[in-house]
């Protein structure tokens, strides 16, 4: 089902402010630096994209436009009355027309302007290419001043329009002026329509709603109605004849036979005459309204009789009077009742109906076997129904407590624990202990195990199993018992003195600190089989001399191989470092073919050694700045 | 008698909560506004009790019971099941079931009397079921939906099913069950009977969408308020053709 909303059409803004927001936003949302050095192609482009993109957003705000207000091709038959009443559509259409024009002329002179872009040869020339554009746009849209005016009226109106959905159960109220429409409407729906006693204070559609038989009815209120030719009505009467046309209701003609609204009986029988052809076959009913001041029965002859051919024409009669409320609810009743039938009946005669004939079905069963099933409902329940008993004290539920509480509110959970004794309730309940899961040893007949273990342990008792462990023992033993255990304290007691002696209490020279005394080495070293000579030539026996100058005590560098020739004898104070450490010449010059095979990979990477890690240049220039496409490494 | 609720904003209260003649089960939502629509309507007459089955609150949809016993999947944590079974009545037997089908209230419906399965139900589960719930176990689909138990609510009094079944399904499922069936929907057109509404032997709740003719087919069916099944056929037969 269609749905008619048109409240959330956007808002249409004057031309001015259109297009400030289409420029601003050109401004914003495009590149805004441009120097006449930079190269031709990219001066046209940076041109180009503003053009166009001006162009787009012109484009989809005006279609935006034309999307958003309804089509009235498209519209239920009574909106698109209504609307053509209240706007006049010749007028809409082209005032839509008129925008979906200007949307094309400008998709056009955005299209020439790039187009001559192209031949734009500096700076200033794309320029002034752009500036010309968008001012050619500019000018189109201002020629659409008055259509957007216009149209951003409609859409204020529109979207104060009550939402009236044409094809739901209506009861349409209609009249002349001051018969007491409105005040129906207020009596039997929640909605607040002005009553004054005067002609036209109604002076569009009103809308409320009611229930009945489980479904929600529309009552539309219209504007009171004169009798005169279709021509000559005003647009306030053209909105209820609009809806008397068009919407599948009961009708509702409200007279007044007490004349009180100014026009005469007749001319009121008369107008329902003229417009009895609008009706068609649609549910109809003639109110009587104001029955407090004159009733049918009170009426003069020849006015009954009007009547009296009415009813024989087959239009029901009935009277009301809003003021005392007397026969409103039954107007409405029957109202309804006819609607619904005639809906009901046109419905049958579709298909739909079909689909939904098994809803309408109630299957009962057919027994199968004796068995009784009868419902299961507490006594408390069923005595509380049979007293009627309305909830005198209303219990204090769990979210009183909530709202009461606040945020110190926690759902206690165990408050509704059923248990055999209440004051286990609360018990903290371990889930895992030593490890194990609870819940896996839990064994349904554990308390029965228990009992019958008791009884067995005092089946025992009984039997004197535990009585021979008492007086057993001799005052002997007892004696030697209690010596033990003194020995056993005393023993304890030392082990503590001890332990308390035995504590170093001063700070500790450590071992090396001390002066051995070589005569105790040589004998410790000697009983772990190690030969020791105290005298020798070792560390050990070498005493400080009384010489002020001390001995080196590295031994000199001795000359590893033979000197070549005598005259060449080298000083022989250092050995050069590639040599140290070498046994003769063989193993250096093996040595330094090795080192020399070592350093070949570091070549390769112009390392010094392996020790070399510097890395010369952390980012190459060339690597991370230069002519790349979308943007720099940091932007994008 | 119909009650509307909602639970934190969603229709679907047979979702979040378990209803039979002998306990009522209420998911653990942010608050308690779901929990004290059943509190103050079963006030008293039956236990109330917030649950939870393997961390989840779709409780209605996870278990399976009657006035005889409560069914549990096996994702049911120990405490979970603890905690159930110290809230419920000692005669209500509670039991967990090892099942492929682990969603038991989406493939198992049942009364105080039968229950409609899923047809690739476990026969296992089947004897458990027959032997917890104390039910006759029948293997059907509704409206060719084998999720039985989302597509139907029924009481020992009457029952609602699927909007699509057609009038011959109906009545051999109503001499199944042996209890009136109507076809229909709840939460304004939906027909996930099971999800929308939760329904004993006195009192039935529904989604807040329920229109008036839903609610009023709802307490006619399960004979909840002093309207009789047939009224369908005729009191509401105007309402319900045009909609």
């Amino acid at each position: 089902m269609a749905q008619y909303n048109f409240k959330n059409i956007t808002v249409v803004p004057p031309f001015k402010d259109f297009i400030d927001i289409v420029l601003s936003k050109t401004q914003r949302k495009t590149p805004t630096v441009i120097h006449r050095h930079y190269k031709i192609t990219r001066i046209r482009t940076f041109y180009m994209r503003k053009v166009k993109f001006a162009q787009q957003t012109f484009h989809d705000k005006l279609t935006l436009i034309i999307t958003e207000f309804p089509k009235l091709d498209d519209l239920h038959p009574f909106y698109a009355d209504l609307m053509n009443i209240l706007y006049d559509k010749d007028h809409y259409k082209l005032a839509l027309g008129q925008i979906n024009t200007a949307r094309h002329l400008i998709d056009n002179v955005a299209k020439d302007y790039v187009r001559l872009m192209k031949y734009g040869d500096s700076l200033y020339r794309c320029k002034q290419l752009k500036k010309a554009a968008l001012g050619r746009m500019c000018t189109l849209m201002k020629r659409q001043k008055q259509n957007l005016e216009y149209l951003e009226e409609v859409r204020q109106h529109v979207s104060r329009l009550p939402s009236i959905d044409p094809n739901m159960r209506t009861l349409l109220i209609c009249g002349f002026p001051n018969v007491g429409k409105s005040s129906f409407i207020n009596k039997i729906t929640r909605a607040d329509v002005e009553v004054q006693p005067y002609a036209f204070t109604t002076k569009s559609l009103y809308v409320g709603h009611t229930d009945f038989k489980y479904l929600r009815w529309q009552v539309i209120d219209t504007p009171g109605i004169l009798d005169h030719s279709t021509e000559e009505r005003n647009a306030i009467e053209m909105q209820a004849v609009a809806a008397l046309v068009h919407i599948r209701a009961a009708v509702l003609y409200v007279m007044d036979p007490s004349e009180q609204c100014g026009r005469s009986f007749e001319e009121q029988i008369h107008l329902f005459e003229s417009i009895k052809p609008m009706f068609g076959t649609k549910p109809l009913m003639v109110i009587c309204n104001k029955n407090d001041i004159i009733t049918i029965d009170e009426l003069p002859e020849e006015k009954r009789a009007q009547l009296k051919d009415l009813e024989e024409a087959g239009v029901p009669i009935l009277t009301m009077s809003t003021v005392t409320e007397d026969g409103v609810m039954n107007v409405k009743t029957q109202a309804c009742e006819r609607l619904l039938a005639h809906r009901v009946e046109n419905k049958i005669r579709t298909k739909k109906v079909t689909d939904i004939q098994n809803r309408l079905h109630v299957a009962m069963p057919t027994k199968r076997d004796e068995k009784a099933r009868p419902p299961c409902i507490p006594p408390s329940v069923l005595k509380k129904r049979a007293a009627m008993q309305v909830d005198a004290k209303r219990r204090k539920l769990e979210r009183d407590i909530e709202l009461e509480e606040g945020d110190d509110y926690t759902l206690d959970l165990r408050k509704t624990w059923d248990l055999k004794n209440p004051d286990e309730k609360y018990d903290v309940l371990p889930e895992v202990w030593m490890g194990k899961n609870v819940a896996d040893f839990i064994d349904p007949d554990i308390m029965q195990k228990l009992e019958e273990l008791e009884k067995e342990e005092a089946l025992r008792e009984q039997a004197g199993l535990y009585d021979e462990d008492e007086e057993s023992e001799d005052e002997e033993t007892q004696d030697m018992r209690k010596t033990a255990r003194k020995i056993r304290e005393k023993k304890k007691i030392m082990i503590l003195e001890s332990r308390e002696k035995r504590r170093v209490q001063k700070a500790k020279l450590p071992r090396t600190g001390k002066k051995v005394d070589p005569d105790d080495m040589e004998e410790q070293l000697e009983e772990l089989g190690v030969e020791f000579d105290a005298s020798g030539e070792n560390n050990f026996g070498r005493m400080r001399s009384r010489s002020a100058s001390r001995k080196a005590l590295k031994r000199k560098r001795e000359e590893s191989a033979e000197p070549r020739s005598v005259s060449r004898a080298r000083s022989s104070s250092q050995a050069p470092r590639d040599k140290s450490g070498m046994r003769d010449a063989t193993m250096v010059s093996k040595a330094k073919k090795v080192a020399r095979k070592a350093q070949k990979p570091r070549n390769m990477d112009a390392k010094k050694g392996e020790g070399d890690r510097v890395i010369l240049n952390m980012k190459p220039k060339h690597l991370f700045a230069g002519k790349r496409k979308g943007g720099k490494t940091q932007r994008r | 008698m119909a009650v509307r609720a909602q639970f934190e904003g969603n229709n679907e209260i047979g979702v979040f909560s378990k209803l039979t003649n002998a306990y009522c089960l209420v998911g653990i939502g942010g608050s308690e506004n779901f929990y004290s629509v059943f509190e103050g309507e079963l006030e008293g007459a039956v236990p109330v009790v917030h649950a939870s089955l393997a961390g989840c609150r779709i409780i209605g949809r996870m278990c399976a019971g009657n006035r005889h016993g409560l069914l549990v999947p096996n994702s049911t944590t120990d405490q979970e099941l603890q905690h159930i079974r110290n809230s419920l009545p000692d005669a209500v037997r509670v039991q967990r079931v090892e099942e492929r089908l682990s969603a038991l209230g989406n493939v198992v419906a049942c009364n105080d009397y039968v229950a409609l399965v899923h047809p690739d139900l476990d026969r296992e589960t089947e004897e458990i079921i027959t032997d917890v719930l104390k039910v006759e176990v029948f293997r059907h689909a509704i409206a060719s939906n084998v999720l039985v138990g989302s597509y139907c609510a029924f009481s020992n009094q009457g029952g609602l099913v699927h909007p699509k079944t057609p009038t011959v399904d109906l009545d051999e499922l109503s001499s199944l069950l042996q209890v009136p069936l109507v076809a229909g929907t709840v939460n304004r057109g939906s027909d996930v009977i099971g999800a929308g509404l939760v329904v004993n032997d006195w009192v039935a709740f529904c989604g807040l969408d329920t229109t008036a003719t839903e609610v009023s087919v709802i307490e006619g069916v399960f004979k909840l308020g002093d309207g009789q099944p047939s009224a369908i056929q005729t009191d509401m037969r105007d309402s319900l053709l045009d909609r």
